[in-house]
């Protein structure tokens, strides 16, 4: 450990195999003739895959078609992508009306925004932030997606849902460029920064309250064009299904779990009888008990439409995945932390809801991201009880007249499409992961 | 307590998304005529794509020949075809999705049998399509009659009728055919095409519309035999006489107006100009026909201007249209009764 | 004390002049709970009315009793004997069960292999490898199951040849034949003797077994290695086969031969089948294989040199030092993916496989009607099956703990 003599040798430079690029090949690649063989074995698997990728689907693929007859009349041997060209708008947003698209582009923009804030260095209160996001958002997306008349109910949580989108960004921009936060930066700019509580609480509730009836005047003439459920499609409704399903199952899973590990033995046989019971069989069964059985649990003549129905059972089977998730989280937490909310005088909510689900919910970030992948794959099943989501129209172009029979395409554009989406959620998940466990040790 | 939270908010859940999706009815004593009516469009049901009857096109319009019978219906009462609701739903749920009021209409290749029309809540209107099991052989196979199937491996797709009937047809016959099973028609298309099956079994109108989109339609062949009788029809729910009639009396106008010669083209000339009288009580000009459906006096007439008469419909989707899966119609049971077929519409008086 | 996350706070001890109904905390439990089975107790009680005065209105049967009533339609993969018009909806179901248990029974022995292969490249010491491993991993992870089902059936199956041209899997001895019809083979038919094969391969895996036992004594006591594997594997093989010999081989063979359109006799899988068991043992080895390599990696480095330093080589400082202790990281996440396999198995419908799904909960369901009975019949087979696995997961979780103290 200690250097015997005091003088400094020179630093060696490292040996050629270490550096250089033959080095590097011998080192990782030929180390032995065992590796050899795989190295080998391993180029010509690649090649194979790239070559037949290579001329099937790019060298010898049609792009610019009118029907198949044509695609086959350019190459017969080759993919013919004309078809998933033309039915782009079909895979993304269904059958959503074409002049009404903007809405659905303007719903992804607007969440984009919402959440923005979220990873944004120097922005406070994210958790009012995110809860925000599930709580008012997906009103506005729900009326914007589906538009017609609003009912009162529907316009006051619209017009909370936009002032409340507005102050976000309010809030998210000083917090980047100034420091501050929206209600410091109020009370400042109306000179009441000196006030006393209660004056400013009054003061910020004023400006809300003026705030919510200046955007509920200003939203009562826009409406837009009802856009019946059956023409959500495509990676739309995907996503749409996922995101309900995800965003209902956290407070669902969280219940359920907490449920699960109540001492009052009601409450927690029920709960884990329930959360078994929906992590015991596949979601298949799940949806399938949806659509023929809860027509029957309904009173006669109360029909529930069929995405709701696959909303239902989608949400009832994330919770209780959920649960697990949440469950897996609260017994990661020590028993000190519950001893020290108890030793500070907090009930049994205020010690999970200030102290320890807080924690929880921090470590459970990358597996609740993980659950989205999981769920948005999931989704994919609701195409076999005939709902149009991306794999439904991507097997319909098969069955349009021009393009019959054009099938294998489609499902490999789809599997790209996923492969994008769920490798960079996954990618980031793990960075979070990393990201959490390099703060927990510190 | 947790629980009953939960339950809660899936109760609150389900109550935001009804009304979010605005999909709760509530029936009452109204007909269906005025349900519909009050409700702005039609809600007609059909299946998930299949060439020929319903189909989406790249633009996310449905198109086809049980689709125009939804949008004839929709014509008749609002004299537009537009205001219609296609639902698309998968064959287990059909009809509980008619009998428990998520649809008006049923409009989607049902076959009209003795135990549906009487076991299931609904009721058959008039046939659109007469359609029949059949087997499509490889060519060179040299097989002319399905009675050669011996020992065959014939595909078939699951969860239909047509599985029964193979069963039935080869126990009957002694064939000891062998069922290949598929959920999807283009997989079972390529397996029969890569010799996986030594024949397809499936509904005339089926075979002849994958057959026009092989390779080389000509390398293969439609068996003579029809194993079954499958009449295709419109259905709705039982127990609402007028709205029953709407829709038979609807299939029948566009079935009537071939009879008659009339035209998505030469309907307003027609009704103008016509002195044969069948003609006139049927697009409203004289009479007062419309009474007892409910219905507008020129319901005919909408009809045929938006959606055009039987013939046209055939043409454009199940003939040599552009659309169209090319089955020819000449002498089969979907011609005219005045050529030889079995499309007949009752008199209009 | 320890405190578990209760119902309530805990009780501040403090003597009350009179008897709070509200704030007492046993009261308070009781009440809520008396309130939960409550509510849950009307819901259920709710849904089961309306679902019976749904029936009755519709005119839907209800009742078991279509388990014997015969069913008309045929399958095209049966471990049972069954014969339409003749076998009875029970029968259906057993045949469904069957066929669900059969794959997944493949599938997880296929994807635990495979996934256990895979999770060793993925840390291998060769770049290429280990990328082509990653490549894999994230590949199959990353795209939706339902689709790569559906692409192993429309991709493989159809580039395989017809059945003239089957190709013989078994080298010109037209005992095992691949053809896009599915995967023929010969199937044995035991003989009178054939017992006594039998209880002599029994035998030698109890000889196996004592072999073990003593060869890891002597290893203990002298430090001296006994090749039990080669010892093992000449008894397994030997015994068995001179008895088999001396009793005059009685063991037929059941071969696959090509008469008018098919193969007839031995046994034969159908492509769906394949394809389901190809998608599923892929998607799940990809899964599997993190959790291996997470297992692995999980394992002191300290471990594998300690185990190079004391001369193993390799190969068995892994087989021996790191894979037992990493057992303890993956069998909990393994027992849970093969949980998993069965449950996807379920996606056999979209393929058309006669699993209990398609066979039952979809063509019988649409034969028959009885949807209440057979979504019910189905979801207890799955939960009797997920259950009993997790059964297992439970003791063996049990059994390590125990070992760790």
């Amino acid at each position: 450990m200690a250097i015997a003599n005091g003088e400094k040798t020179a630093a060696r430079s490292a040996p050629l195999n270490e550096t250089s690029f033959i080095g590097w090949l011998h080192k990782n690649l030929f180390s032995s003739w065992i590796n050899t063989i795989l190295t080998l074995a391993s180029l010509y698997i690649i090649y194979m895959v790239v070559m037949s990728m290579w001329t099937w689907g790019i060298a010898n693929a049609v792009w610019i078609a009118e029907n198949r007859r044509e695609c086959f009349a350019i190459s017969k041997d080759g993919a013919c992508w004309a078809g998933v060209i033309i039915w782009l708008e079909n895979i993304f947003y269904g059958r959503y009306p074409r002049d009404e698209l903007w809405r659905v582009n303007l719903g992804g923009l607007l969440l984009i925004l919402w959440m923005a804030p979220l990873w944004l260095p120097r922005v406070r209160d994210k958790i009012f932030i995110g809860l925000s996001t599930v709580f008012l958002y997906p009103f506005l997306a729900a009326y914007l997606f589906s538009g017609g008349d609003k009912g009162i109910f529907m316009q006051i949580m619209v017009s909370g849902a936009i002032v409340c989108l507005i102050g976000n960004t309010l809030h998210a921009a000083i917090g980047v460029f100034g420091d501050s936060s929206l209600p410091a930066t109020l009370l400042r700019v109306l000179g009441k920064a000196e006030a006393s509580d209660s004056n400013q609480r009054n003061t910020l509730l004023t400006i809300l309250a003026i705030a919510f009836v200046a955007v509920f005047l200003l939203q009562m003439g826009w409406t837009t064009k009802f856009v019946p459920w059956t023409k959500w499609g495509g990676m739309f409704l995907t996503l749409v299904i996922s995101g309900i399903g995800i965003t209902s199952a956290l407070p669902g899973g969280i219940i359920l779990a907490l449920g699960r590990r109540s001492k009052l033995p009601v409450i927690r046989v029920l709960s884990t009888s329930f959360i078994e019971l929906f992590r015991s069989v596949p979601l298949i069964t799940v949806l399938f008990m949806a659509t023929t059985m809860f027509p029957l649990f309904m009173p006669e003549g109360f029909v529930l439409n069929k995405l709701v129905q696959v909303i239902i059972a989608v949400c009832l089977f994330s919770a209780c995945y959920m649960a697990e998730t949440v469950r897996a989280g609260l017994q990661a937490i020590p028993k000190g932390q519950y001893e020290a909310a108890h030793t500070i005088g907090l009930g049994y909510w205020g010690m999970m809801g200030l102290i320890v689900m807080p924690q929880a919910l921090k470590h459970m970030i990358p597996n609740i991201v993980g659950s989205f992948i999981g769920l948005l794959k999931d989704t994919t099943l609701v195409s076999i009880i005939g709902l149009f989501d991306i794999l439904g129209m991507l097997r319909s172009i098969s069955q349009d007249v021009p393009w019959r029979g054009l099938h294998k395409e489609p499902l490999i554009f789809g599997a790209m499409v996923f492969f994008i989406i769920c490798f960079i959620m996954s990618k980031y998940s793990r960075h979070l992961e990393v990201k959490l466990s390099a703060g927990a040790n510190r | 307590m947790k629980p009953i939270s939960f339950i809660t908010s899936v109760a609150a859940v389900t109550a935001v998304a009804a009304m979010t999706f605005a999909g709760a009815t509530v029936a009452s004593a109204k007909s269906t005529l005025e349900i519909v009516k009050e409700r702005g469009n039609l809600r007609c049901q059909v299946g998930t794509p299949s060439p020929g009857f319903y189909n989406l096109d790249a633009k996310g319009e449905w198109y086809g020949s049980d689709v125009s019978i939804c949008q004839a219906v929709a014509a008749a009462i609002f004299g537009s075809k537009k205001k219609l609701e296609i639902q698309s739903v998968s064959s287990q749920v059909r009809f509980t999705a008619l009998a428990n009021g998520e649809s008006d209409l049923l409009s989607r290749t049902a076959t009209w049998t003795l135990l549906r029309d009487s076991q299931l809540g609904l009721d058959f209107t008039a046939v659109n399509f007469y359609d029949g099991q059949g087997f499509m052989v490889p060519k060179n196979s040299g097989i002319t009659s399905a009675l050669d199937l011996k020992g065959a491996t014939v595909c078939v797709l699951t969860g239909t009728t047509t599985e029964l009937n193979l069963a039935d047809f080869s126990r009957a016959n002694k064939l000891n055919i062998q069922p290949v099973t598929f959920e999807d028609q283009n997989v079972r298309n390529d397996t029969y095409l890569q010799g996986g099956c030594d024949a397809i079994t499936n509904d005339k109108s089926g075979l002849a519309s994958n057959k026009a989109a092989f390779p080389n339609p000509g390398d293969h062949i439609v068996l003579p035999e029809t194993i079954s009788k499958e009449p295709l029809a419109p259905a709705v729910r039982q127990g609402d006489g007028q709205w029953f009639n709407i829709v038979r009396w609807t299939v029948y106008a566009l079935i009537g107006a071939e009879e008659l010669g009339v035209t998505k083209a030469n309907v307003d000339d027609m009704r103008a100009n016509s002195t044969n009288a069948s003609v006139r009580r049927m697009l409203g000009v004289e009479g007062n026909l419309n009474e007892g459906l409910g219905l507008g006096k020129d319901w005919a007439y909408n009809v045929i201007k938006e959606v055009g008469n039987y013939g046209e419909i055939y043409e454009a989707y199940m003939g040599g249209g552009k659309l169209g899966i090319g089955i020819g119609r000449a002498g089969s049971a979907n011609d005219l009764w005045t050529r030889g077929g079995l499309m007949y519409s009752p008199p209009f008086r | 004390m320890a405190i578990r996350d209760t119902g309530k706070a805990p009780t501040r001890v403090k003597p009350k002049e009179r008897f709070d109904f509200f704030h007492d905390e046993r009261v308070r439990s009781v009440l809520y709970q008396l309130l939960t089975a409550c509510v849950v107790g009307w819901l259920v009680w709710y849904l089961i009315t309306n679902t019976a005065h749904n029936l009755e209105v519709r005119g839907m049967n209800t009742g078991f009793g279509f388990l014997t009533a015969t069913a008309g339609f045929d399958t095209d993969f049966k471990l049972v004997e069954y014969e339409p018009g003749v076998g009875t909806y029970g029968r259906i179901f057993l045949i469904g069960c069957l066929n669900t248990l059969l794959v997944s029974f493949l599938a997880v022995i296929a994807s635990t292999i495979l996934g256990f292969i895979i999770g060793i490249l993925r840390l291998s010491s060769n770049w290429l490898v280990a990328r082509l491993a990653l490549a894999y991993v994230e590949l199959v992870r990353n795209t939706p199951l339902l689709l790569q089902i559906i692409f192993w059936y429309v991709g493989v199956f159809s580039i395989l040849p017809r059945v003239k041209n089957s190709i013989d899997l078994s080298g010109g001895a037209e005992v095992a034949f691949l053809n896009n019809r599915g995967l023929y083979m010969g199937w044995p038919i035991p003989g009178d003797l054939f017992w006594m094969t039998i209880t002599a391969f029994v035998i030698a895996v109890i000889a196996v077994v004592f072999l073990k036992r003593w060869a890891h004594k002597r290893q203990d006591n002298t430090g001296q290695q006994f090749p039990t594997f080669t010892a093992s594997l000449a008894l397994l093989i030997v015994l068995p086969g001179i008895v088999y010999l001396m009793t005059g081989s009685p063991l037929g063979w059941d071969l696959p031969t090509l008469q008018g359109f098919n193969f007839v006799g031995g046994a034969a899988l159908p492509p769906a089948f394949l394809a389901l068991l190809i998608a599923l043992s892929i998607y799940h080895a990809g899964h599997l294989a993190e959790s291996v390599r997470a297992g692995i990696l999980s394992v002191n480095k300290g471990q594998t040199e300690a185990a190079l330093a004391i001369g193993l080589r390799p190969g068995r400082a892994m087989a021996l030092i790191i894979i037992p202790q990493a057992m303890r990281a993956i069998v909990p996440p393994m027992i849970s993916q093969w949980m998993n396999v069965v449950k996807n198995s379920s996606l056999a419908v979209a393929i058309g496989y006669s699993d209990v799904v398609a066979l039952f909960m979809q063509t019988a369901l649409n034969q028959a009607g009885y949807a209440v009975e057979m979504v019910g019949m189905t979801m207890a087979f799955y939960m009797f099956i997920s259950l009993s696995i997790s059964g297992v997961l439970n003791i063996y979780n049990k059994r390590v703990q125990l070992v760790e103290r």
